[in-house]
C-alpha cells in the first residue's frame, strides 16, 4: 500500500529495437511498437560501464535509458560436456551479432542513441573506499525514431 | 543456409497465463527440425519447461512467467558441424543457420542472432528472452542476446545460465578464464564490478550483499592461499552459507562470489541466494495485480491456515491468488478464462466454501448473465457456466449464501432492477430465477443476504426510494414482504453490509447520501434499533462498509475514507465504538472497497486496491498489531 504513490510497473508505450553490430559498427534493423512493462532493473541504471540505448528528444536530452545486455562481448562461454568440468571462455577477434532492447517512448521522443560508457584512465578511490575508474561516455550512433534501418549519421563511430 | 531453408509455422503458448505485457516471456525457437520433426521440438520444449520451472527461484515465480514455442521448419536436420573444429564436416540447410565449432571450438554452438530476434519479435513482440533449440545430440550451446542449446543431455542448463547474463546482468562466478591454468588471471583488476553477484570489496559494512550475510559468518569466508591457481579446496562452511568466497569473475584472487557454488559458477547446481534475489527482484513485481479500481475483492478461508482471494483485473479477467501458511502466496492466475462485466463498479467474483475442499464462484459476465465455476480439490477448476438466462444490470454483484453444505442461495439484480434469486441443491440442481416479493433495487444497489439458521434467510438492499429494505425467507412460511428498515436515506448505490454476531442478532452498515457511515441493529428480543452514525465516520463516495465479527461481542469495520485512506474502527460491548483510525498508512481508490476476513479470532487479513491500482494486503494480529501493506503477488 503506497501511502503516497510509488510509480507502479505498468505496461507503457515502448519500442522494441533490434540492432546488428560488427566491431563498433552498428545498424538499427527494426523498430516495433510494443506496450509492455519495462522493469526498473533495466531502466533505473546507475553509472556503470556498459552499453545503453537512449531515447532522446529533438534537443538531444535523454528521456529514457535502457541497458544493453548480451552484446559487444569480446569473448564467449564454452560449456563443459561433463559435469564438474569448468566452464571456460574463448576470445572473439571481432564482436559480431545482434541485440534487442525495449525503450519507453515519450510523446516528445525524437531519436535513439546508442551510448557506450567505459572506464577511462586509472582507477581512483571511490566514496566507499573502493577503487573506481572514471567513466567516459561516448555516443556511438543515432537513429531517427520512426525510421527503419538507416542511421541518422551513418551509425558508425 | 538462411531463411529460405525453411518457414515459420507459428507460435504456441506452452506455459503460463500472465498477460504478455506484464510477464517474463520466454520464446523458444526450433532450429534444424524438419517438418516431420516438429514433435521432437515440442517435446524438447516441454522438457525445458519442466526443468526451468523447477529451478529456484523460477519455481515460485511461475505466475509471472509465460513460455512460448515457435515452430520453425528447416530443410535439413541438425546444424553445421565443421571438420576444422573437430566436427563431422556436416553442412546443412537450416532456418537460423546454426553451427557448431564457432571460433574453432566444437561445443560453441551459435546461430544467426538477427534472424532469431526478428522471428521472436514478429511472433511475440513482448518477449523477454529468446532461446534457440538446435536439433542435434552433439553437446553445445552459447549465450549472448540469444541463448542456444542442443538436445544433448544437460544442455538446458546452458540456457538457464545464459539467461542469468541476458535478463539480469549476472556475472560469471567461476574463478578462471580457461579452466585455471591460464596466465594473467591471478588477481582481479582494481575497481568494483557492476554486476550484483561479484565484488572486489571485502568490507562487511559496504559489501553489496551484506543483507544476506549472517553476523557470525567470517568475511572473507574463504581466501585463496595461492593466487597462481584456482582454489580447489572444499567449502569451509555449510552449503548455502552466504559470505565472501575468493575466486570469481575469471580471476583466482581479488574477486569474490557470495556462495561457494552457484549456477553462475557451475552448471547443474542451484543459483546462489544473491542471484536468486536478483532474479526475484526482476520478475516478482510482474506478479502483482492491477485491478479494477472499485470492484470488490472477495476472500474465503477454507480452513484457518489458508486463504483464497478473488479479484478482477483492470482488463476484467477473473483472478485469484491463494495463501497457505506452509508456502505463502502462490501468485495471481486467471480463473478458467473468465471476464467480468465492467459496468458500475464492475462485477466482483464472489466465492463461498461449502466445505474445505471446495469453492463455488459467481460473477456477471460481459454478456451480463450470471456465471459460476467451482474448484474441487479432487478435480481442480471447472469452466464457467451460465446460471439460467437471467440478464443482470451491467456490473452487478452476485451474492451467495450456503445455509448448509449441500445448498446455495444466490442473489442479484436484473437489468430492470428486480431483486432476483435462485438456488442450487445437491439433490435437485439449479432452480429457476425468481423475483423476491416484487422487490426492485435502486440503480447500483447490491443485494446482500445472511443465513442465521439453516432454515432462515435475511435479505437487504436499497430500494428505489433510496431507503434500506429487508425481507426474509423461512422454511415454514416462505418469503415475507419487503419492509423499510427505519427511515434512513441511503446512497442509492450503497451496500447494506450485515453481520450476525450470534444467531439472534443482526448488525447493519451502510452509507447515507452524504457519505455518513450509518448502522442499526436487530435483536430477536428487542426488534430493530435506530440508525446512528458510527463514530462520526464518512466514507469516500460509493465506498461500502465492510464488517466482521471476531466474537459475539465485538465488531471490526473497514472503509475507504473521504481522503481515500483505509480506515477502521471497532465496537466492543464493554467499551462501545472506538474512533476511526488509518490502517498502516494505507491509501485506497476513491469509492473502493476493503475486504476483510478473520480466519482465526485474534487475526484479521485485509485486501484492497491501492492508490496505484494494485491489490494490497495487510494483517492485524493481537500479538503484533497492524503490519505494513504489501503488494499481493507471490512470496
Amino acid at each position: 500500500m503506497p501511502p503516497d504513490n510509488v510509480a507502479p510497473q505498468q505496461p507503457a508505450k515502448a519500442v522494441r529495437l533490434i540492432f546488428e553490430y560488427e566491431g563498433e559498427t552498428v545498424r538499427l534493423i527494426s523498430q516495433q511498437a510494443v506496450e509492455m512493462v519495462i522493469p526498473d532493473s533495466d531502466t533505473a541504471v546507475s553509472s556503470q560501464a556498459a552499453h545503453f540505448v537512449d531515447m532522446r528528444d529533438a534537443a538531444n536530452k535523454t528521456l529514457a535509458r535502457v541497458m544493453v545486455r548480451g552484446a559487444f562481448a569480446t569473448s564467449a562461454e564454452v560449456f563443459p560436456e561433463r559435469s564438474g568440468d569448468p566452464i571456460t571462455r574463448v576470445d572473439i577477434a571481432v564482436p559480431k551479432g545482434a541485440f534487442t532492447t525495449v525503450v519507453p517512448v515519450a510523446d516528445n521522443a525524437d531519436h535513439i542513441t546508442l551510448v557506450k560508457v567505459a572506464p577511462g584512465a586509472e582507477a581512483v578511490a571511490g566514496p566507499e573506499g573502493l577503487r573506481r575508474a572514471p567513466l567516459v561516455t561516448t555516443d556511438m550512433a543515432s537513429f531517427p525514431l520512426s525510421g527503419r534501418g538507416q542511421p541518422a549519421d551513418g551509425g558508425v563511430r | 543456409m538462411s531463411t529460405s531453408d525453411g518457414s515459420v509455422l507459428g507460435n504456441t503458448q506452452i506455459f503460463g497465463s500472465a498477460p504478455r505485457s506484464r510477464a517474463f516471456n520466454v520464446v523458444m525457437l526450433a532450429e534444424g527440425f524438419t517438418s516431420t520433426q516438429q514433435n521432437d521440438f515440442n517435446n524438447a520444449c516441454s522438457a525445458f519447461v519442466t526443468a526451468f520451472t523447477a529451478t529456484p527461484p523460477y519455481d515460485r515465480l511461475k505466475p509471472a512467467i509465460n513460455i512460448f514455442r515457435v515452430n520453425v521448419t528447416s530443410t535439413d536436420s541438425g546444424a553445421d558441424d565443421p571438420a576444422s573444429a573437430g566436427g563431422t564436416g556436416a553442412s546443412v540447410r537450416t532456418y537460423f543457420d546454426s553451427t557448431f565449432g564457432t571460433s574453432g571450438i566444437r561445443r560453441l554452438l551459435t546461430c544467426n542472432n538477427t534472424t532469431a530476434l526478428q522471428v521472436a519479435a514478429a511472433q511475440i513482440p513482448e518477449f523477454t528472452v529468446v532461446i534457440v533449440v538446435v536439433n542435434s545430440t552433439i553437446y553445445g550451446g552459447s549465450g549472448g542476446s540469444v541463448g542456444t542449446y542442443s538436445l544433448a543431455g544437460g544442455a538446458t542448463e546452458i540456457a538457464i545460465h545464459e539467461m542469468g547474463h541476458t535478463a539480469y546482468g549476472l556475472a560469471d562466478e567461476y574463478p578462471y578464464w580457461a579452466g585455471g591454468n591460464e596466465t594473467g588471471h591471478d588477481h582481479h583488476p582494481a575497481g568494483e564490478p557492476t554486476e550484483p553477484n561479484v565484488t572486489t570489496n571485502t568490507n562487511r559494512a559496504t559489501l553489496k550483499w551484506n543483507w544476506a550475510v549472517a553476523a557470525t559468518t567470517a568475511i572473507p569466508t574463504m581466501s585463496n592461499p595461492d593466487c597462481t591457481t584456482v582454489d580447489n579446496r572444499p567449502s569451509p562452511v555449510p552449503t548455502g552459507t552466504v559470505g565472501l568466497f575468493e575466486g570469481a569473475h575469471y580471476y583466482h584472487c581479488g574477486g569474490y562470489r557470495p556462495e561457494f557454488d552457484c549456477k553462475m559458477r557451475n552448471l547443474g547446481v542451484p543459483f546462489c541466494h544473491v542471484c536468486r534475489q536478483v532474479i526475484w527482484n526482476r520478475i516478482s513485481p510482474l506478479a502483482t495485480l492491477p485491478a479494477r479500481n472499485r470492484t470488490p475483492i472477495n476472500v474465503v478461508a477454507r480452513f484457518p491456515e489458508h486463504l483464497d482471494v478473488f479479484a478482477v483485473a483492470s482488463n476484467g479477467r477473473t483472478m485469484s491468488d491463494w495463501w497457505d501458511a506452509s508456502s505463502g502466496w502462490a501468485g495471481w492466475f486467471q480463473v478458467s478464462g473468465g471476464i467480468a462485466s465492467p459496468g458500475g463498479t464492475g462485477s466482483p467474483v464472489t466465492a463461498i466454501a461449502r466445505y474445505a475442499g471446495h469453492l463455488d464462484l459467481f460473477t456477471v459476465g460481459t454478456d451480463n448473465r450470471v456465471y459460476s465455476a467451482w474448484w474441487d480439490q479432487a478435480t481442480g477448476w471447472s469452466g464457467w457456466f451460465t446460471i439460467g438466462t437471467l440478464v443482470c444490470r451491467s456490473g452487478s454483484t452476485v451474492n451467495v449464501v450456503s445455509r448448509y453444505t449441500d445448498h446455495l442461495d444466490i442473489f442479484t439484480t436484473a437489468s430492470d432492477g428486480k431483486v432476483m434469486s435462485t438456488w442450487w441443491d445437491a439433490r435437485s440442481g439449479w432452480g429457476s430465477w425468481f423475483q423476491i416479493s416484487g422487490g426492485v433495487a435502486a440503480a447500483g444497489a447490491t443485494v446482500t443476504a445472511i443465513a442465521r439458521y439453516p432454515f432462515h434467510l435475511d435479505v437487504f438492499t436499497i430500494g428505489t426510494d433510496n431507503r434500506a429494505y429487508s425481507c426474509w425467507w423461512d422454511e415454514r412460511s416462505g418469503w415475507s414482504s419487503w419492509f423499510a428498515v427505519g427511515n434512513q436515506s441511503c446512497r442509492p448505490d450503497s451496500t447494506v453490509s450485515v453481520v450476525a454476531r450470534f444467531a439472534d442478532q443482526l448488525d447493519l452498515f451502510t452509507t447515507a447520501p452524504d457519505g455518513k457511515i450509518m448502522s442499526t441493529w436487530w435483536n430477536a428480543r428487542s426488534g430493530w434499533g435506530s440508525w446512528f452514525q458510527v463514530s462520526g465516520g464518512v466514507a469516500s463516495p460509493g465506498s461500502p462498509v465492510t464488517a466482521i465479527a471476531r466474537y459475539s461481542n465485538h465488531l471490526d469495520l473497514f472503509v475507504i475514507g473521504t481522503d481515500n485512506r483505509v480506515y477502521s474502527t471497532w465496537w466492543h460491548d464493554t467499551t462501545g465504538w472506538a474512533s476511526w483510525f488509518n490502517v498502516s498508512g494505507g491509501v485506497g481508490k476513491p469509492g473502493g472497497q476493503v475486504a476483510a476476513i478473520s480466519r482465526i479470532t485474534e487475526h484479521i487479513d485485509l485486501f484492497t486496491v491501492g492508490s496505484d491500482g494494485l491489490v494490497y494486503s495487510t494483517w492485524w494480529d493481537a500479538s503484533g498489531g497492524w503490519a505494513g501493506w504489501f503488494q499481493l503477488g507471490v512470496t
